[in-house]
């Protein structure tokens, strides 16, 4: 924040209008988010139905969680699904960046296309897959068979590992972009004279990167990391629309079983604690990753 | 600084003023079902739910309702089965709800539990057909010997065979649907008779099927998966020999190819077209789907039974749909009218024609086994209709991620019969106690 | 890492024209062609992976129900086109017009919202010092961490005593939420970066606070603003879970809720010509406005995280 030094407080910026022109915000801010956070805290107490009343039941719904084998398993299952998915966005991310940072002809052609699907959302692709992967029909299939790799009948969706692999190439594809965007962005910030003098020294490609770029990056790549991370650990859509969390619940995401128990099962209080641990858990995640790679800095 | 005090002061004030408003939800209020000329000469548009999956039968019945007069409207929402229960639930705490919904029968008792539906006895005790009304489906909207519905349509599971390649086979219908042994035998049988003939289909992987037409197998036993009463239900699928069974049933016409590979993977989409297209000995379904969809000529070589035990009896599921009017219906007095229509012998009399069954035991009419030869079977069987009592079926079996699918198909396609047991216990057990809360 | 971010002088396409001054790491005169050779190889590759599977579907969406279902398809099956798809799409049985039109009206909504805010919002931490600033500032960023997926259930129950389930309204005001701190955030670094001598002669010149804004920092604030519209946009499009939870009622539905109604079956048997014609006029609106305005979108994104 230097931005106290850049701009000294003067007549013509009075702190009442400052104030006032974030209001705004602040409202949106506080009733949307604050507020819901809060009021999550006192309904964890309770044992709050969607419809009907409801009495506090003390921690009675930390304790279940505790003991519910089924959340568990969601925990388990999103960590792994993220634990998949990361290093592979990360990778393909920061190749596409090297591939479209330079200022050579296309490569805004090339930029543009990388970051097409992340546009259209995942919402949309999840649906287009439904009917890729269905067995005997879809292009998945379709593909793989011409391809000598299987039969063709392979029933993608019903099946835990073989939907979790598919949903896992299908996000590295789609959110790649996301990540290509980000370290573009950190690359073309790092001065050109630090290359210069290493090319002099003779240095090859690959050690350019792993001495200048990488530790230049730092940052840049913490920040697309938690913003990958924690998109996986948030994630809902692909599978509601691909399996609905099955067969049985081997491909139920953390959020999934939040969105159940609060709005299938009717619990708004067993979801409210499995939101607050929620909250702490990417809190967590997210300080411990900046603090992680920003040790050097 | 005093400014900017003021300014936090404020902002905590509208955060706690927003925490504090959820809290004054209240009860929706009751229509008033005893006032005079109620459900008669209404006027003005019912917003009527129906479940995806009665769609059509619905429609049809609501088209004739509007044609018939001009004063009500019907205007029909198709729900998607399985957020019905989320959906209403949520429409119920919103405060804007419709003002009938075609409600899945085993779905009622959730919302009955919660005061959520117009006590409807006096006009139910009106209707000269009351005592005619499927059993099954009425116990299922009663409590504490009040209704909170009426039953509308009914969907039963059976069990279709094909005549003609139980003939090939040398089988008798009779004999070979008793119990287990007879099943096994004439499935093994008709998948022997031709490359791309199986003995029997299911879509394994379509949640509410298999809790629609594997369950009648445990109930022909008098063995349901779930016991006790509301309130203190458990699971009874450890140590249940007939769900064992029906499980090892499956998997051995799994194991032994008696069944499709698409099996598999069937979601549902195109549940039964391998049947109608006469590869299949032995079906358990409902009347939609292996009779109305089927062409005249295989219809005629299609023979219907109630579904069996292992070592007989016969159930089937006592489903379909109850109209439910709920609190806070804007439109109550109208959406009865329309009820009272829905019930008229005209109406049930031609339901099988969108692909379900009468509600009324006096419609299986002359006129009625002439035109409908496959759907008599379960209005002469009421009294084998069943399903259980409890406010999680939804939970159980419904949802993609309920755990009788996931006992089913492990125990079916991955042969975990004994881990499929447990876990299935173990799952029913923590559901039903979750949704005691 | 300054350069994106460091005050220029001149107006808009401030930060293109920069990037476009510079030159990049490997771009130097001791390129070889052998590294030629990789770029266009990857680079063609690459958008082969991306645009193929894309194309593919845009394909399909004219292709009949019975071609996309059948197992071991006709070749020339595949290749024959119709419009069935979308004329069944819009016809008046399954009204996907009408969630069409849901969504344009809740992303507009929520675009320009989240514009306008965060621009105020912006302008007030970006030039304004004040008591608090820092922490108020701060107290925005955090509830970039708030994941709204996890508060939803409160988040319900709140939105629904206040009248805004169900309602277009109430999913402006959500999604706004959702995408403020990130406009907040790109709107703040771009008024940090106005040299503070332009907008003083502004006010030598004797305008207001508003005025000052509007006539003379706008040039310079429209990359950031088209930034956080068209985040906002992209975001509330197709947003799935917020849709699935505050509406019930299905002439409210967005586009989202419709196809999942289409992948179900909800009016009778399912079809999945439908559900890619869907999924294709989903994408639409999309890829126009991205190709449009990437030049914004991207550096945008990418500023921010140079910031971040």
């Amino acid at each position: 924040m230097s931005t106290l030094e850049r701009n000294p407080r003067s007549l013509t910026h009075p702190a009442r209008t400052g104030l006032l022109l974030t209001l705004p915000a602040l409202v949106f801010v506080t009733v949307f988010v604050l507020a819901p956070l809060v009021f999550a805290v006192y309904m964890s107490f309770t044992n709050w139905p969607l419809i009907g009343s409801y009495e506090l039941i003390g921690l009675g719904n930390y304790a279940a969680i505790a003991s519910d084998p089924v959340f568990w398993k969601s925990v388990g299952y999103t960590v792994l699904y993220t634990a998949i998915v990361t290093l592979p966005i990360l990778v393909l991310g920061y190749v596409l960046a090297v591939v479209v940072r330079a200022n050579r002809r296309f490569s805004t052609v090339f930029r543009t296309v990388f970051f097409v699907p992340y546009v259209i959302g995942l919402t949309t692709l999840s649906f287009l897959m439904v009917l890729e992967a269905q067995p005997g029909s879809g292009m998945v299939n379709i593909v793989l068979e011409t391809l000598g790799i299987t039969d063709g009948t392979t029933a993608w969706l019903a099946d835990g590992p073989l939907a979790t692999g598919l949903i896992c190439v299908m996000i590295v594809w789609a959110v790649s972009g996301l990540t290509m965007v980000l370290l573009m962005g950190g690359m073309q910030g790092i001065p050109r004279d630090v290359y210069e003098s290493a090319e002099m020294d003779g240095a090859s490609w690959w050690q350019r990167e792993r001495s200048i770029t990488i530790p230049m990056l730092r940052r840049t790549i913490a920040m697309s990391l938690v913003i990958s991370v924690i998109g996986s650990l948030l994630a809902f859509t692909q599978f509601y629309v691909l399996t609905r969390g099955g067969p049985g619940t081997d491909t139920q995401t953390v959020v999934m079983y939040i969105y159940q128990r609060g709005f299938v099962q009717l619990q708004l209080g067993a979801a409210s604690a499995l939101s607050i641990v929620l909250v702490v858990v990417v809190g967590l995640v997210t300080a411990a990753q900046f603090r992680l790679l920003r040790e050097k800095d | 600084m005093e400014l900017h005090r003021r300014t936090l002061l404020a902002l905590g004030g509208i955060a706690g003023l927003s925490a504090l408003l959820p809290s004054c939800a209240s009860q929706l209020p009751e229509p008033d079902v005893t006032a005079a000329g109620f459900g008669q000469n209404a006027t003005g548009t019912v917003r009527l739910w129906c479940r995806a999956a009665t769609v059509v039968a619905v429609r049809q019945v609501v088209d004739a309702f509007n044609a018939s007069q001009d004063a009500v409207s019907v205007e029909v929402t198709p729900v998607l089965d399985g957020q019905y229960v989320t959906k209403l639930a949520t429409a119920i705490r919103g405060g804007n709800v419709p003002d009938i919904v075609d409600i899945d029968d085993i779905n009622s008792m959730l919302f009955i539990y919660r005061d959520s539906f117009t006590d409807l006895t006096p006009l139910v005790e009106q209707l000269d057909f009351a005592d005619r009304l499927n059993p099954g489906q009425l116990g299922l909207a009663t409590r504490d010997q009040r209704h909170y519905g009426v039953p509308y349509i009914a969907d039963n599971s059976l069990l279709y065979y094909n005549t003609e390649l139980f003939e090939r086979a040398g089988l008798d219908p009779v004999e070979h649907t008793r119990d287990f042994d007879g099943l096994l035998e004439a499935a093994r049988a008709i998948g022997a008779l031709e490359e791309g003939t199986y003995g029997w289909t299911i879509d394994g992987n379509a949640a509410g099927i298999l809790g629609f037409v594997v369950q009648p197998h445990l109930w022909a036993a008098d063995a349901p998966n779930i016991v006790g009463e509301v309130g203190d239900q458990r699971g009874a699928i450890e140590g249940n020999d007939a769900v064992r069974r029906t499980f090892e049933l499956y998997r051995t016409m799994w194991t032994e190819g008696l069944m499709p590979q698409s099996n598999f993977s069937g979601d549902g989409a195109r549940w039964g077209a391998d049947f109608r297209d006469g590869r299949i000995g032995l079906f358990p379904s409902n009347f939609s789907l292996a009779a109305l969809s089927a062409t005249p000529e295989m219809r005629a070589k299609t023979g219907v039974v109630l579904l069996p035990g292992p070592d007989g009896g016969r159930s089937t599921f006592a489903g379909g749909d109850n109209l439910c009017i709920p609190r806070g219906a804007a439109n109550a007095s109208a959406a009865w009218q329309f009820a009272r229509f829905a019930l008229d012998l005209t109406q049930q009399e031609n339901l099988p024609a969108g692909g379900y069954i009468p509600v009324r035991s006096d419609a299986a009419t002359a006129r009625y086994r002439q035109e409908f030869p496959l759907a008599v079977a379960p209005l002469e069987e009421i009294e084998n209709a069943y399903a259980p009592t409890t406010l999680a079926y939804n939970l159980l079996f419904n949802q993609q991620n309920s755990p009788w699918i996931a006992a089913f198909r492990r125990a079916v396609f991955d042969g975990d019969v004994d881990g499929a047991l447990a876990q299935g216990q173990k799952d029913f057990d923590r559901i039903l106690e979750q949704a005691q809360l | 890492m300054a350069s994106l971010t460091s005050p220029a002088t001149q107006g808009t396409p401030r930060l293109l024209k920069v990037r476009r001054g510079r030159e990049t790491p490997g771009a130097g005169r001791a390129e070889n062609r052998t590294k030629l050779t990789l770029y266009w190889l990857g680079g063609i590759l690459a958008t082969l992976v991306f645009l193929l599977p894309l194309a593919w579907s845009v394909l399909r969406s004219f292709q009949a129900n019975e071609a996309i279902v059948a197992s071991d398809p006709d070749v020339g099956d595949l290749f024959t086109f119709t419009t069935e798809n979308f004329s069944a799409l819009f016809s008046s049985d399954l009204d996907v017009l009408r969630s069409v039109g849901n969504s344009l009206v809740v992303a507009i909504g929520t675009a320009v919202l989240t514009a306008v805010i965060a621009t105020l919002a912006g302008y007030g931490f970006g030039r304004f010092a004040f008591r608090g600033r820092n922490v108020l500032f701060g107290v925005v960023v955090v509830t970039m961490m708030v994941p709204f997926q996890a508060i939803i259930t409160p988040l319900y129950l709140q939105m629904n005593a206040m009248g805004l389930t169900d309602s277009r309204l109430g999913l402006v005001l959500f999604y706004t939420t959702v995408n403020l701190p990130f406009g907040v955030f790109v709107m703040r670094n771009a008024f940090e970066t106005i040299p503070a001598e332009i907008e003083d002669s502004a006010r030598v010149d004797g305008a207001g606070t508003m005025r000052s804004l509007v006539s003379v920092l706008r040039p310079m604030l429209v990359p950031g603003m088209a930034t956080s519209a068209l985040y906002a946009f992209l975001a509330s499009w197709t947003e799935f879970l917020g849709a699935l939870t505050f509406l019930t009622d299905d002439r409210l539905y967005t586009l989202p809720l419709s196809l999942v109604n289409l992948q179900s079956g909800a009016y009778g048997a399912v079809n999945y010509g439908y559900l890619v014609a869907g999924a294709v006029v989903a994408m639409i609106p999309c890829v126009i406005l991205y190709v449009a305005l990437q030049r914004f979108y991207v550096a945008g994104l990418a500023s921010g995280a140079v910031k971040g």
